[in-house]
């Protein structure tokens, strides 16, 4: 394994924080570097305590650790809530000629930029963190250059001037570190590589998956951590003859979207906490008038407003069973962020092959977090596109009853039924959530209740024998302990398994994107002594659903305190779980 | 789109199972002759239709439809239109789906100014639950759940489209067979949001705002040399706590549909077989 080195820069929210963070980890990437970064922040605007932190390596890295090598912090809070991650290593940038006296642990290196004055030297305060990526560009001795290459990519668009000053502002801050501090012996040494990569975060893989598989239509309204997938699709979609709406509230969201489904469109929403409390109302609509809808609940914190900016995976119940009666539907979660692409892909085909709602269930750890992949990571080339049974007029003639009726709920083998769009000739009929018969008109017959209940669930009985519902799997195959997990733990889990082979403990990881239809895990269970469920949330929802697929009781990782599993933490966790009884 | 379209054709074969008398039958044959005498067919309509008396009328219609959630008939014609602007979206609901449930939508449907029309059959009543105060029931109105009356002014729901910025408002009434459906294709022909509040007497449950209560009180603004595109004229007769009118209020004549202010004229139901050809792009401005 390749040495890492992790950086952050912390301050109060409304500082340029992430922005910087960003520009930072772009020069890392254009240097041919693997980048993870992590983000803390609150729901605020401005105030509080945030940070941007990066780990970096030219390894590929996909997990955050507990360690910090470089702090740029423009707060004493910034030093005192890092205290646990910094080490006798690490060097903390700070401005010294600010009102605040820094109190740095003796052991550390502090380093004393004036990073306003510089900025103000270089063209303007508002640049004093650019100062301070050029000073931790000389602490780490990496070229500067590749930063240079990420402030055009950032400010290109804002003239030639605003570039150059930043530039300058980067130079002074590396040239003040040069002529003030001797740091050989901090030792860090940052390669580079001729690789190119890309670097993005989960919801804008969720966004860039969504165009790729034809997604032309897309309803939301903002919401923390679901917003950005709304803004990402804003601009481009357009591009591809698709539309944003920002809807008035996830009520009217997702029924714009079922709209636009129903119209023929591949269409989205995606929303998070109370917005996907709020689409509850709709999702029996969606699959009782059999409309393919893709719903992405981008998990944080709950219950209520609970912890808006933070990490949880809550909502598999809600995703899973939500809704009045019984809602057939497929339930999907990206493990990693570059599935959250290929997932979104497959969500689309999933929702117009089966005609039904299908939740694309990710998390904030997924949607916050930048990372690095190599750009064929994301073949469009390998996007396959398959809309189901629609039918052309020529085609609807096969589904019409005896009196010429479009039979839209026609009662199949696969619980399929034929699919005519607006503007199919001979095609109009009504869809609804009430109970209907073949056509779609309102049935209290006690035989055709039951034989639409059954065309629904038969839908997803086909799906569960015709597709690849298969997990995926790291570490030992034959290890006699197994650690299971959903969304995005697989990183750090990954991870965690170089860590516990190290103390001679063998692990079996099975990550599991499918959630509804899913694996059967019974044989491996059965072959393993050990079964440990890992997930970011209190009562263990997954490890619930589990048990009681295979009957038989499972060890419990629970995180619910807002901040995603680490590697390191997760191998002692591991490694602690293994010694206790299996509960009772 | 064929020319020999009959009103019947937007006629399904299922009997309605409103009332004796509702008003609704009126309301639905003035939809239909109004669609059938734009041009339009059921191949190439969308009804949407919300909850209540007033949303069967997509089972008894003919066309592409949508029965959805209570309240929610506006985002579901909204999402419909913008995929496919060249389809006719119909949204029909009651008083209680639009101005109570439903309020928020409305407000914000108005203000997109979305190509379809919205007709609202406002009975001032619940009619399906069986009698309850509905958002334009009288603020004294005994009903089951208020005995005494809402104590409460009704909606105005022209006031409230007027205030949202809406490009075109009518009232009608169901039982004036041809100036409801003439009014209902004004709202079909015009570009944006046609908003028509139509009365259409519930014959069980409210014996205020009765056939002949209409009759003896509803001023036709043809006749009273009405000028729909001024604005303050429109103001005056809306705001008229006075008197009920039959009409197009308001209609501006700059109105500008949604989907034309944004530029979507696709129909996004083709999409390629694979990922667009120039879907690479996407990816590289991640470099």
């Amino acid at each position: 394994m390749a040495e890492d080195l992790n950086w952050a820069i912390g301050g109060e929210a409304g500082d340029g924080i992430d922005s910087t963070g960003k520009i930072f980890a772009q020069a890392l990437s254009r240097a041919g570097r693997h980048v993870f970064t992590s983000k803390d922040f609150a729901s605020r605007i401005r105030g509080g305590y945030t940070a941007y932190k990066i780990r970096t390596s030219v390894d590929r890295v996909q997990s955050v650790v507990d360690r910090l090598d470089i702090l740029v912090a423009l707060t004493q809070r910034t030093i005192d809530e890092n205290l646990d991650e910094l080490h006798e290593g690490s060097a903390i940038i700070y401005d010294g000629e600010r009102s605040w006296e820094a109190e740095i642990p003796d052991e550390m290196t502090a380093v004393d930029v004036p990073l306003k004055s510089l900025a103000e030297d270089a063209g303007g305060a508002i640049m004093r963190n650019v100062v301070a990526l050029g000073a931790a560009c000389k602490i780490t001795g990496f070229d500067v250059e590749y930063l240079d290459e990420a402030l055009e990519k950032r400010f290109g668009g804002k003239g030639s001037k605003i570039v150059e000053n930043n530039k300058e502002a980067a130079r002074l801050g590396q040239e003040y570190v040069e002529e003030h501090y001797d740091l050989e012996h901090l030792g860090y040494n940052v390669d580079v590589t001729d690789n190119d990569y890309v670097l993005l975060n989960g919801n804008e893989a969720i966004g860039m998956g969504a165009i790729a598989a034809g997604c032309r239509f897309y309803a939301g309204y903002p919401i923390t951590p679901a917003t950005s997938i709304m803004e990402y699709l804003t601009g481009r979609i357009e591009d591809y003859g698709g539309h944003v709406v920002q809807a008035e509230d996830e009520l009217s969201a997702i029924n714009m979207a079922l709209g636009a489904a129903r119209s023929g469109a591949r269409s989205m929403t995606a929303t998070s906490g109370a917005g996907i409390d709020l689409m509850t109302e709709t999702f029996g609509l969606v699959a009782t008038s059999e409309t393919p809808l893709v719903i992405t609940d981008v998990q944080r914190s709950g219950p209520s407003t609970g912890m808006p900016t933070k990490q949880e995976q809550g909502d598999l119940n809600m995703a899973l069973y939500g809704g009045h009666g019984e809602v057939p539907r497929f339930m999907i979660t990206p493990t990693s962020i570059d599935e959250c692409f290929w997932k979104t892909i497959e969500a689309f085909n999933l929702a117009e092959k089966y005609q039904t709602p299908v939740f694309l269930v990710s998390d904030l750890a997924m949607s916050v977090t930048e990372q690095t992949f190599e750009p064929e990571t994301f073949d469009m080339d390998a996007v396959e596109i398959d809309r189901g049974k629609l039918v052309d007029e020529d085609e609807v003639d096969e589904w019409l009853d005896s009196q010429g009726r479009f039979r839209a709920h026609a009662v199949t083998e696969d619980g399929v039924s034929p699919r005519a769009i607006p503007g199919t000739t001979d095609g109009a009929h009504m869809s609804t959530g009430l109970e209907h018969d073949e056509l779609g008109r309102r049935t209290e017959e006690e035989d055709e209740r039951v034989q639409q209940v059954d065309k629904r669930y038969r839908k997803v009985e086909t799906a569960q024998n015709d597709e690849d519902w298969d997990y995926r799997e790291f570490g030992d195959e034959d290890a006699d302990n197994l650690v299971i997990s959903w969304g995005s733990n697989e990183g750090a889990l990954v991870e965690a398994l170089e860590y516990l082979e190290e103390d001679g403990i063998d692990v079996r990881v099975i990550s599991v994107p499918y959630i509804f239809p899913r694996p059967d895990l019974t044989e491996e269970i059965e072959a393993a002594d050990d079964t440990i469920v890992v997930e970011c949330n209190a009562t263990g929802q997954f490890a619930d659903v589990i048990e009681h697929d295979v009957l038989t009781r499972v060890k419990r990782i629970n995180k619910y305190t807002g901040v995603r599993f680490k590697a390191d933490e997760l191998a002692a966790q591991i490694t602690e779980r293994l010694s206790e009884e299996v509960p009772a | 789109m064929s020319s020999d379209v009959r009103f019947t054709d937007f006629k399904s074969d299922k009997q309605p199972t409103w009332c004796p008398g509702c008003g609704d039958f009126g309301t639905m044959n003035g939809m239909m002759k109004a669609l059938a005498e734009t041009g339009n067919d059921p191949d190439n309509t969308f009804v949407v239709a919300g909850i209540g008396c007033s949303g069967k009328i997509g089972t008894y219609m003919h066309s592409y439809a949508l029965h959805g959630v209570h309240g929610r008939a506006l985002p579901v014609g909204t999402g419909v239109k913008m995929a496919r602007p060249d389809l006719e979206v119909m949204v029909a609901g009651g008083d209680g789906d639009g101005y109570s449930i439903g309020a928020g939508h409305f407000v914000h449907a108005v203000r997109r100014n979305v190509d379809m029309s919205y007709v609202v059959m406002d009975n001032r009543i619940y009619g399906l639950t069986k009698g309850q105060a509905s958002p334009t029931s009288r603020s004294d109105f005994e009903t089951s759940t208020t005995p005494e009356g809402p104590k409460q002014p009704p909606v105005n729901p022209l006031a409230l489209a007027l205030a949202s910025g809406a490009s075109f408002i009518a009232q009608s009434f169901s039982s004036d067979a041809l100036r409801h459906q003439e009014i209902i294709q004004e709202a079909i022909e015009h570009d944006g949001f046609g908003f028509v509040n139509v009365f259409s007497p519930c014959v069980t449950f409210n014996d205020v705002d009765t056939y002949d209560y209409f009759r003896d009180n509803l001023v036709d603004l043809q006749e009273e040399d009405h000028d729909p595109n001024d604005y303050e004229a429109a103001k005056k007769v809306i705001l008229d706590s006075e008197k009920e009118y039959q009409g197009v209020m308001y209609q501006n004549e700059d109105s500008v549909p949604y989907h034309e202010q944004h530029g979507v004229t696709e129909d996004m139901s083709e999409i390629p077989d694979g990922a667009p050809d120039d879907a690479m792009d996407l990816v590289r401005e991640f470099y």
